[in-house]
Protein backbone atom coordinates (compact mmCIF):
# COMPACT_ATOMS: atom_id res chain seq x y z
CA UNK A 1 0.00 0.00 0.00
CA UNK A 2 2.61 2.21 0.71
CA UNK A 3 4.06 1.87 -2.54
CA UNK A 4 0.57 2.32 -4.40
CA UNK A 5 0.99 5.58 -2.28
CA UNK A 6 3.86 6.56 -3.40
CA UNK A 7 2.70 5.60 -6.86
CA UNK A 8 -0.10 8.33 -6.75
CA UNK A 9 2.00 10.95 -5.33
CA UNK A 10 5.11 10.58 -7.53
CA UNK A 11 7.51 9.84 -4.27
CA UNK A 12 9.48 7.01 -4.28
CA UNK A 13 9.73 5.81 -0.45
CA UNK A 14 12.05 3.84 1.00
CA UNK A 15 11.41 0.60 3.16
CA UNK A 16 14.85 0.08 4.59
CA UNK A 17 14.17 2.78 6.92
CA UNK A 18 10.94 1.63 8.41
CA UNK A 19 12.13 -2.00 8.81
CA UNK A 20 15.07 -1.22 10.50
CA UNK A 21 13.82 2.16 11.87
CA UNK A 22 16.54 4.50 10.97
CA UNK A 23 14.57 6.40 8.92
CA UNK A 24 15.29 7.84 5.39
CA UNK A 25 11.67 6.44 3.97
CA UNK A 26 10.75 9.61 2.88
CA UNK A 27 7.21 9.76 4.63
CA UNK A 28 6.46 13.26 6.25
CA UNK A 29 7.11 13.21 10.01
CA UNK A 30 8.86 9.86 10.15
CA UNK A 31 10.84 10.28 13.19
CA UNK A 32 8.01 10.99 15.18
CA UNK A 33 5.36 8.68 13.92
CA UNK A 34 8.07 5.83 13.97
CA UNK A 35 9.26 6.63 17.92
CA UNK A 36 5.73 6.63 18.97
CA UNK A 37 5.28 3.12 17.20
CA UNK A 38 7.98 1.49 18.98
CA UNK A 39 7.28 3.22 21.55
CA UNK A 40 3.55 1.85 22.09
CA UNK A 41 4.16 -1.60 20.93
CA UNK A 42 6.92 -2.38 23.45
CA UNK A 43 5.74 -0.39 25.85
CA UNK A 44 8.61 2.10 26.58
CA UNK A 45 8.51 4.33 29.40
CA UNK A 46 9.59 7.50 26.87
CA UNK A 47 5.89 6.66 24.92
CA UNK A 48 4.47 9.96 27.03
CA UNK A 49 7.65 11.96 25.11
CA UNK A 50 7.06 10.32 21.95
CA UNK A 51 2.94 11.08 21.82
CA UNK A 52 3.88 14.70 22.78
CA UNK A 53 6.30 14.75 20.08
CA UNK A 54 3.72 13.40 17.42
CA UNK A 55 1.48 16.41 18.84
CA UNK A 56 3.59 18.76 18.42
CA UNK A 57 4.87 18.60 14.99
CA UNK A 58 0.68 17.02 13.81
CA UNK A 59 -1.33 17.66 16.55
CA UNK A 60 -3.62 16.16 18.31
CA UNK A 61 -5.91 14.56 15.91
CA UNK A 62 -3.42 12.87 14.08
CA UNK A 63 -1.72 11.99 16.97
CA UNK A 64 -5.17 9.83 17.42
CA UNK A 65 -5.47 8.51 13.99
CA UNK A 66 -2.09 7.49 14.24
CA UNK A 67 -2.36 5.42 17.78
CA UNK A 68 -5.59 3.83 16.14
CA UNK A 69 -3.41 2.67 13.44
CA UNK A 70 -0.95 1.47 15.78
CA UNK A 71 -3.58 -0.38 17.90
CA UNK A 72 -5.07 -1.82 14.58
CA UNK A 73 -1.90 -3.30 13.45
CA UNK A 74 -1.28 -4.62 16.93
CA UNK A 75 -4.15 -6.91 16.68
CA UNK A 76 -4.43 -7.51 13.22
CA UNK A 77 -1.06 -8.86 13.38
CA UNK A 78 -1.86 -10.98 15.69
CA UNK A 79 -5.30 -12.32 13.81
CA UNK A 80 -2.67 -12.93 10.81
CA UNK A 81 -0.17 -15.04 12.79
CA UNK A 82 -2.50 -16.71 15.16
CA UNK A 83 -4.18 -18.39 11.86
CA UNK A 84 -1.53 -19.27 9.58
CA UNK A 85 -2.81 -17.42 6.46
CA UNK A 86 0.01 -17.28 3.65
CA UNK A 87 0.41 -14.53 1.61
CA UNK A 88 -1.76 -14.40 -1.54
CA UNK A 89 0.39 -15.72 -4.24
CA UNK A 90 0.19 -12.40 -6.51
CA UNK A 91 1.32 -10.27 -3.14
CA UNK A 92 3.96 -12.69 -2.13
CA UNK A 93 5.68 -12.78 -6.34
CA UNK A 94 5.31 -9.09 -6.73
CA UNK A 95 6.97 -8.23 -3.04
CA UNK A 96 9.30 -11.32 -3.28
CA UNK A 97 12.96 -8.87 -4.21
CA UNK A 98 12.04 -6.45 -1.36
CA UNK A 99 11.09 -8.90 1.16
CA UNK A 100 14.34 -10.92 0.74
CA UNK A 101 16.38 -7.63 0.28
CA UNK A 102 15.08 -6.32 3.80
CA UNK A 103 14.95 -9.50 5.66
CA UNK A 104 11.25 -10.08 6.35
CA UNK A 105 11.34 -13.56 5.15
CA UNK A 106 13.83 -14.38 7.72
CA UNK A 107 10.21 -14.20 10.45
CA UNK A 108 9.75 -17.34 8.60
CA UNK A 109 12.45 -19.50 10.15
CA UNK A 110 12.03 -17.94 13.46
CA UNK A 111 8.99 -20.15 14.02
CA UNK A 112 8.16 -23.05 16.09
CA UNK B 1 -13.57 6.08 19.86
CA UNK B 2 -17.03 4.80 19.49
CA UNK B 3 -15.88 1.45 17.33
CA UNK B 4 -13.80 0.71 20.38
CA UNK B 5 -16.56 1.15 23.26
CA UNK B 6 -19.08 -0.97 21.31
CA UNK B 7 -15.99 -3.91 20.67
CA UNK B 8 -15.47 -3.50 24.53
CA UNK B 9 -18.84 -3.79 25.56
CA UNK B 10 -19.22 -6.88 23.14
CA UNK B 11 -16.93 -9.02 24.40
CA UNK B 12 -19.01 -9.85 28.06
CA UNK B 13 -21.46 -11.41 25.83
CA UNK B 14 -22.07 -14.77 25.03
CA UNK B 15 -20.01 -15.55 21.93
CA UNK B 16 -20.68 -18.24 19.75
CA UNK B 17 -17.99 -20.97 21.46
CA UNK B 18 -17.16 -19.25 24.43
CA UNK B 19 -19.34 -18.02 27.22
CA UNK B 20 -19.26 -13.88 28.45
CA UNK B 21 -17.33 -14.82 31.56
CA UNK B 22 -14.57 -16.88 29.70
CA UNK B 23 -14.14 -14.16 26.83
CA UNK B 24 -13.71 -11.63 29.88
CA UNK B 25 -11.34 -13.90 31.73
CA UNK B 26 -9.60 -13.76 28.28
CA UNK B 27 -9.11 -10.03 28.74
CA UNK B 28 -7.55 -11.16 32.24
CA UNK B 29 -5.54 -13.40 31.28
CA UNK B 30 -3.91 -11.59 28.24
CA UNK B 31 -3.28 -8.48 30.34
CA UNK B 32 -1.20 -10.89 32.93
CA UNK B 33 0.47 -12.31 29.95
CA UNK B 34 2.59 -9.27 29.59
CA UNK B 35 4.03 -10.18 32.81
CA UNK B 36 4.44 -14.00 32.44
CA UNK B 37 8.15 -14.88 33.31
CA UNK B 38 7.73 -17.93 31.24
CA UNK B 39 6.64 -15.86 28.45
CA UNK B 40 9.42 -14.02 28.89
CA UNK B 41 12.01 -16.55 28.86
CA UNK B 42 10.43 -18.35 26.03
CA UNK B 43 10.77 -14.45 24.23
CA UNK B 44 14.58 -14.43 25.00
CA UNK B 45 15.17 -18.04 23.79
CA UNK B 46 16.38 -18.68 20.10
CA UNK B 47 13.55 -21.52 20.21
CA UNK B 48 10.51 -20.93 22.33
CA UNK B 49 9.69 -24.81 22.44
CA UNK B 50 13.14 -25.18 24.50
CA UNK B 51 12.24 -23.32 27.70
CA UNK B 52 9.41 -25.00 29.52
CA UNK B 53 7.71 -24.15 33.26
CA UNK B 54 4.44 -22.52 34.04
CA UNK B 55 2.46 -19.61 32.47
CA UNK B 56 1.90 -16.97 35.57
CA UNK B 57 -1.81 -17.50 35.00
CA UNK B 58 -4.44 -15.74 36.98
CA UNK B 59 -7.64 -16.72 35.66
CA UNK B 60 -7.97 -20.57 35.85
CA UNK B 61 -8.97 -20.92 31.90
CA UNK B 62 -8.06 -24.52 30.76
CA UNK B 63 -4.21 -24.79 29.75
CA UNK B 64 -4.79 -24.77 26.27
CA UNK B 65 -6.50 -21.13 26.44
CA UNK B 66 -4.05 -20.06 28.41
CA UNK B 67 -0.80 -21.54 26.76
CA UNK B 68 -2.81 -19.84 23.34
CA UNK B 69 -3.28 -16.81 24.95
CA UNK B 70 0.00 -16.37 26.65
CA UNK B 71 1.83 -16.93 23.19
CA UNK B 72 -0.53 -15.16 20.70
CA UNK B 73 -0.01 -12.03 22.77
CA UNK B 74 3.61 -12.42 23.91
CA UNK B 75 5.25 -13.93 20.61
CA UNK B 76 3.29 -13.85 18.39
CA UNK B 77 5.51 -13.84 15.19
CA UNK B 78 7.06 -17.03 15.88
CA UNK B 79 3.75 -19.35 16.43
CA UNK B 80 3.99 -22.11 13.86
CA UNK B 81 1.24 -24.53 12.79
CA UNK B 82 3.00 -27.24 14.59
CA UNK B 83 2.14 -25.31 17.70
CA UNK B 84 -1.27 -24.81 17.10
CA UNK B 85 -1.85 -28.79 16.93
CA UNK B 86 -0.17 -28.88 19.76
CA UNK B 87 -2.73 -27.00 21.55
CA UNK B 88 -5.91 -28.11 19.98
CA UNK B 89 -4.52 -31.85 21.43
CA UNK B 90 -4.20 -30.06 24.70
CA UNK B 91 -8.25 -29.54 24.52
CA UNK B 92 -10.15 -26.94 23.01
CA UNK B 93 -11.83 -26.73 19.65
CA UNK B 94 -10.35 -25.33 16.34
CA UNK B 95 -14.09 -23.06 16.53
CA UNK B 96 -13.33 -22.29 20.09
CA UNK B 97 -9.35 -20.94 19.12
CA UNK B 98 -10.30 -18.82 17.08
CA UNK B 99 -13.17 -17.50 18.88
CA UNK B 100 -10.50 -16.57 21.98
CA UNK B 101 -7.88 -15.37 18.87
CA UNK B 102 -10.44 -12.69 18.02
CA UNK B 103 -10.93 -11.66 21.73
CA UNK B 104 -6.62 -11.68 22.25
CA UNK B 105 -6.52 -8.94 19.11
CA UNK B 106 -9.61 -7.13 20.30
CA UNK B 107 -8.20 -6.74 23.60
CA UNK B 108 -4.45 -6.07 22.06
CA UNK B 109 -6.30 -3.30 20.10
CA UNK B 110 -7.92 -1.26 22.83
CA UNK B 111 -5.19 -1.98 25.45
CA UNK B 112 -2.67 -0.63 23.08
CA UNK B 113 -4.87 2.32 21.60
CA UNK B 114 -5.51 3.11 25.83
CA UNK B 115 -2.00 3.27 26.11
CA UNK B 116 -1.03 5.09 22.97
CA UNK B 117 -3.17 8.08 23.54
CA UNK B 118 -2.15 8.28 27.45
CA UNK B 119 -5.79 6.63 28.35
CA UNK B 120 -5.88 4.67 31.69
CA UNK B 121 -6.51 0.83 31.19
CA UNK B 122 -9.70 0.35 30.81
CA UNK B 123 -11.85 -2.00 33.42
CA UNK B 124 -12.99 -5.11 31.66
CA UNK B 125 -16.53 -4.99 30.72
CA UNK B 126 -19.23 -6.81 32.33
CA UNK B 127 -19.87 -11.04 31.73
CA UNK B 128 -23.66 -11.33 30.59
CA UNK B 129 -25.18 -14.58 31.30
CA UNK B 130 -26.45 -16.96 28.29
CA UNK B 131 -25.09 -19.96 26.69
CA UNK B 132 -22.87 -19.67 23.05
CA UNK B 133 -24.60 -20.63 20.17
CA UNK B 134 -22.46 -23.58 19.08
CA UNK B 135 -23.15 -22.09 14.95
CA UNK B 136 -20.86 -23.44 12.55
CA UNK B 137 -20.88 -22.16 9.09
CA UNK B 138 -20.99 -25.43 6.93
CA UNK B 139 -19.70 -24.43 4.06
CA UNK B 140 -16.03 -24.29 6.10
CA UNK B 141 -13.20 -26.22 4.70
CA UNK B 142 -9.81 -26.61 5.51
CA UNK B 143 -6.80 -25.59 3.56
CA UNK B 144 -5.93 -21.85 3.76
CA UNK B 145 -4.75 -21.72 7.37
CA UNK B 146 -4.22 -23.87 10.35
CA UNK B 147 -7.68 -24.39 10.85
CA UNK B 148 -10.98 -24.62 8.12
CA UNK B 149 -11.71 -21.05 7.21
CA UNK B 150 -14.88 -19.76 5.03
CA UNK B 151 -14.49 -18.35 1.45
CA UNK B 152 -17.10 -16.26 -0.03
CA UNK B 153 -18.26 -18.73 -2.39
CA UNK B 154 -19.25 -20.85 0.69
CA UNK B 155 -21.34 -18.74 2.31
CA UNK B 156 -24.89 -20.07 2.78
CA UNK B 157 -27.74 -18.08 3.13
CA UNK B 158 -28.43 -18.80 6.88
CA UNK B 159 -24.61 -17.48 7.32
CA UNK B 160 -24.19 -14.16 8.66
CA UNK B 161 -23.11 -11.79 5.97
CA UNK B 162 -19.11 -11.56 6.91
CA UNK B 163 -17.93 -10.44 3.58
CA UNK B 164 -20.98 -7.94 2.84
CA UNK B 165 -19.79 -4.27 4.19
CA UNK B 166 -17.15 -2.45 4.34
CA UNK B 167 -15.75 -3.86 0.95
CA UNK B 168 -14.23 -6.76 2.37
CA UNK B 169 -13.23 -9.05 -0.72
CA UNK B 170 -12.29 -11.91 0.99
CA UNK B 171 -8.80 -11.55 1.03
CA UNK B 172 -6.45 -14.05 3.51
CA UNK B 173 -6.66 -11.66 6.19
CA UNK B 174 -10.73 -11.32 6.03
CA UNK B 175 -10.88 -15.11 6.03
CA UNK B 176 -8.45 -15.71 9.22
CA UNK B 177 -11.12 -15.32 11.81
CA UNK B 178 -13.94 -16.90 9.30
CA UNK B 179 -14.43 -20.00 11.16
CA UNK B 180 -16.75 -18.32 13.32
CA UNK B 181 -18.22 -14.99 11.07
CA UNK B 182 -19.37 -13.29 13.88
CA UNK B 183 -16.17 -13.22 15.67
CA UNK B 184 -15.09 -11.90 12.10
CA UNK B 185 -17.59 -9.53 11.69
CA UNK B 186 -16.67 -8.14 15.03
CA UNK B 187 -13.25 -7.82 14.81
CA UNK B 188 -13.33 -5.90 11.64
CA UNK B 189 -16.27 -3.61 12.63
CA UNK B 190 -13.66 -2.02 14.88
CA UNK B 191 -9.94 -2.60 12.81
CA UNK B 192 -11.60 -0.85 9.69
CA UNK B 193 -12.61 2.24 12.04
CA UNK B 194 -9.21 2.44 13.68
CA UNK B 195 -7.29 1.64 9.76
CA UNK B 196 -9.51 2.11 6.89
CA UNK B 197 -12.31 0.60 5.04
CA UNK B 198 -11.27 -1.70 2.22
CA UNK B 199 -12.52 0.91 -0.41
CA UNK B 200 -10.45 3.87 1.05
CA UNK B 201 -7.27 1.90 1.54
CA UNK B 202 -6.66 2.34 -2.00
CA UNK B 203 -8.56 5.70 -2.75
CA UNK B 204 -4.90 7.63 -2.83
CA UNK B 205 -6.43 11.11 -4.26
CA UNK B 206 -8.64 11.74 -1.03
CA UNK B 207 -7.05 11.31 3.06
CA UNK B 208 -9.56 9.97 5.38
CA UNK B 209 -7.57 10.65 8.93
CA UNK B 210 -5.76 13.42 9.68
CA UNK B 211 -2.37 11.53 8.59
CA UNK B 212 -2.08 10.59 5.45
CA UNK B 213 -2.12 7.75 3.38
CA UNK B 214 1.86 7.12 3.14
CA UNK B 215 2.03 7.83 7.12
CA UNK B 216 -0.95 5.53 7.87
CA UNK B 217 1.19 2.52 5.66
CA UNK B 218 4.55 3.34 7.19
CA UNK B 219 3.11 2.70 10.67
CA UNK B 220 1.42 -0.30 9.67
CA UNK B 221 4.26 -1.96 7.97
CA UNK B 222 6.26 -0.78 11.46
CA UNK B 223 3.95 -2.65 13.69
CA UNK B 224 4.03 -5.46 11.49
CA UNK B 225 8.01 -5.41 11.60
CA UNK B 226 8.15 -5.17 15.43
CA UNK B 227 5.52 -7.77 15.77
CA UNK B 228 7.66 -9.83 13.38
CA UNK B 229 4.60 -10.79 10.99
CA UNK B 230 5.14 -12.30 7.56
CA UNK B 231 1.74 -11.51 6.13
Amino acid sequence: MLRGSGKHSGTDYSFEGIVDGDGGSGVAAEAELLAFADAAVVMDERLGEYRGHVVDRLGHEAMIDAAAVIAGFDAITRVADGSGIPLEAPKAEATAEWRNRLGIDAFWSMKS
Amino acid sequence: MAALDTAWRGIGAPGVWLTGAQQVKIIEEARAARACGLCHARKDALSPTAIEGQHAAVTGLPLALVEAIHRIVTDPGRLSEAWYRRVIAMGISDEAYVELLSVVAMATAVDTFDRAIGGRQRAVPPAREGEPSRRRPRGARPGLGWMPMLAPEDVAPDDPPLYESGGRIGGNVHRALSLVPEAMMRFWDMFETMYLPQEAMRDFAHEYRAIDHAQIEMLAARVAVKNQCVY
